[in-house]
């Protein structure tokens, strides 16, 4: 085999030609946008596919003085700091007993919960709306994180009940013996055991989050309060702003994921297909 | 004795009090706004002020609208693209996972476009591929004259296949490649060795060691397809096409936020909810089966 790959072999051309072209389709948005948002107006009118002549930073100081970026930035870094908080407790609190314990109705209160997460946020939105602004949650981060812990919550338990379950019973049963309460053996036992597993749906609970739309629209109307995914999505029609001004936006919002994705890869991708892999 | 069934209840109470916090959130947020979606359906309502009772009205209505049958249509459009959005990540990883040079690069790249989320990758597209985009340019160099008139998006016609491409094969692509590179690392490698000795080539050895020794994971990839279609799309379609040219590219989700939020017409929005839920129900209960008898849920 080796002395055959050596010489030229036209199925691994095609292979290479084929990988090839989809890499460039997977980094061609983001290389876009990164050479727009550094040309001025006049000159992506004149050429869009080309490198800057001259590469210019108004567009990034324009976003950050007149768009309220950075307050953007801040909203979304409250939210998910501390929706991705409560997410982690709140999944490993209902992984641990899915996984782990042994009770009534178990299967019941499993697909119950698998069900309930499949909704798009569209069947909910209007009631949850109506509920929000019931109880004062309208306009209001708090009620933001409640929803998004309340929506993504339910696959981030899935996940967290897969890896409690490969986790040998003896460990709750002599921390029992020792006389640990329910939450003791959850974060002083559990938790620890599992923190791959929690460092994994942390990233991917937050990128989640971070990237989510539908309920950030219909929640937050006050423009000081929007989150990045938010603003980024109404900028489009609201300013009717210049494309390379637009770029240097969506570089702004794009950077805290892509940086994740940098040194997290291998967590990122261990949560997309964590639970749900089997030969 | 005795003791053993004080253990056995503590721990049945230990788990509900673990669970509470998840269920109560989901009980407010998800279990009650989908059952008084119900309610609403069968109601004129705003979205503020009070609900008047109109009975079946709003069902009559739908299936007399023509967005409605223009979203069920795009849907099934979308669908007939599952299949190839199966089968590219699956064929890439079955590449991949030989070792090929470059491999982690490759599968590290493909991921990329997942981690900029709908938003991002619907407003870029949307660029990309309008008339006066970098793809009209790059094919105008090539020297295609009429490149303008190409126009993807903008045409109702193939605005749905561009759309399909774009969120069913691409979009999902890194994490397909991901999914089935992680579900092929079980297999064991004696299938192949066998196969090998019987004189198989690359294509016999995909569909017969490879594809049936992963099919739980693409059962279950399957499943997410469905799901992503009918209810993961809405920020692609916002940002992209905002569910024209026309009715071009609506879906039920979208069709949603228009009537309800945009309209203010929530009674009618909660039909297509409801209708919407129906579909979506039906893919849980598929989901759902699929877990049991992967024996994933015990």
């Amino acid at each position: 085999m080796r002395t055959i790959a050596k010489r030229w072999n036209p199925a691994k051309t095609v292979i290479y030609i084929f990988l090839i072209f989809i890499t460039f389709i997977s980094l061609y948005p983001i290389f876009f946008a990164f050479i727009s948002s550094f040309k001025s107006t006049a000159e992506y009118t004149f050429s869009k596919t080309a490198l800057p002549d001259q590469w210019i930073w108004s567009n990034y100081a324009y976003v950050f003085r007149n768009l309220k970026i950075a307050r953007y930035m801040f909203n979304s870094a409250l939210t998910v700091t501390v929706g991705m908080t409560l997410y982690i407790i709140v999944c490993n609190a209902a992984g641990f007993a899915l996984g782990m314990l042994r009770f009534k109705y178990k299967l019941t209160i499993f697909s119950f919960i698998l069900f309930f997460q499949i909704f798009p946020q569209m069947v909910i939105a209007s009631q949850v709306y109506r509920i929000c602004s019931k109880i004062g949650l309208m306009n209001s981060h708090l009620g933001l994180v409640l929803v998004w812990v309340a929506y993504f919550a339910p696959f981030g338990t899935y996940i967290m009940s897969t890896y409690y379950a490969t986790i040998p019973r003896s460990l709750i049963e002599s921390a029992r013996i020792d006389g640990a309460n329910v939450f003791q053996q959850l974060f002083k036992i559990m938790m620890p055991v599992a923190i791959p597993m929690v460092g994994t749906i942390a990233i991917v609970g937050s990128l989640a989050m971070w990237t989510e739309l539908p309920f950030s629209l219909l929640l937050i109307q006050d423009p000081s309060l929007r989150p990045l995914s938010l603003g980024l999505a109404v900028l489009k029609g609201e300013h009717g702003i210049p494309i390379p001004t637009l770029s240097a936006a969506i570089l702004v919002s794009a950077a805290i994921p892509l940086i994740l994705y940098f040194f997290f890869q291998n967590k990122i991708h261990m949560g997309s297909t964590a639970g749900s892999v089997k030969g | 004795m005795l003791k053993k069934k004080m253990m056995i209840q503590q721990e049945q109470s230990d788990a509900y009090i673990l669970l509470l916090p998840l269920l109560l959130l989901m009980v407010v947020f998800i279990v009650y706004p989908v059952l008084a979606n119900f309610y609403y359906s069968l109601t004129t309502w705003k979205g503020f002020g009070t609900e008047i009772w109109v009975g079946l009205k709003n069902y009559r209505r739908v299936f007399h609208d023509d967005k409605f049958w223009y979203s069920l249509k795009n849907l099934g459009v979308l669908v007939l693209y599952i299949p190839i959005g199966i089968f590219i990540p699956l064929l890439i990883a079955a590449i991949l996972r030989e070792g090929l040079k470059g491999w982690m690069f490759f599968r590290s790249v493909i991921y990329l476009p997942t981690i900029l989320g709908y938003v991002i990758l619907g407003t870029l597209f949307s660029i990309i591929l309008s008339q006066s985009g970098p793809l009209t340019e790059m094919l105008k160099m090539m020297g295609v004259e009429d490149a303008n008139k190409i126009n993807l998006l903008g045409q109702s016609r193939s605005a749905i296949h561009v759309v399909a491409l774009l969120f069913v094969v691409f979009s999902k692509l890194g994490f397909g490649c991901i999914y089935f590179l992680a579900a092929m690392s079980s297999i064991d490698s004696s299938l192949y060795d066998a196969a090998a000795i019987d004189g198989a080539g690359w294509w016999q050895r995909f569909f017969s060691v490879t594809v049936p020794s992963i099919s739980f994971s693409m059962q279950f990839f399957l499943v997410l397809s469905f799901i992503e279609v009918f209810a993961r799309m809405y920020s692609f379609i916002y940002t992209l096409t905002y569910g024209g040219p026309g009715f071009a590219t609506y879906t039920l989700e979208f069709g949603i936020y228009r009537q309800g939020f945009q309209a203010f017409k929530m009674g009618y929005a909660s039909s297509w909810a409801v209708i919407l839920f129906v579909f979506c129900s039906l893919i849980a209960a598929l989901q759902i089966n699929i877990l049991k008898k992967g024996d994933q849920l015990k």
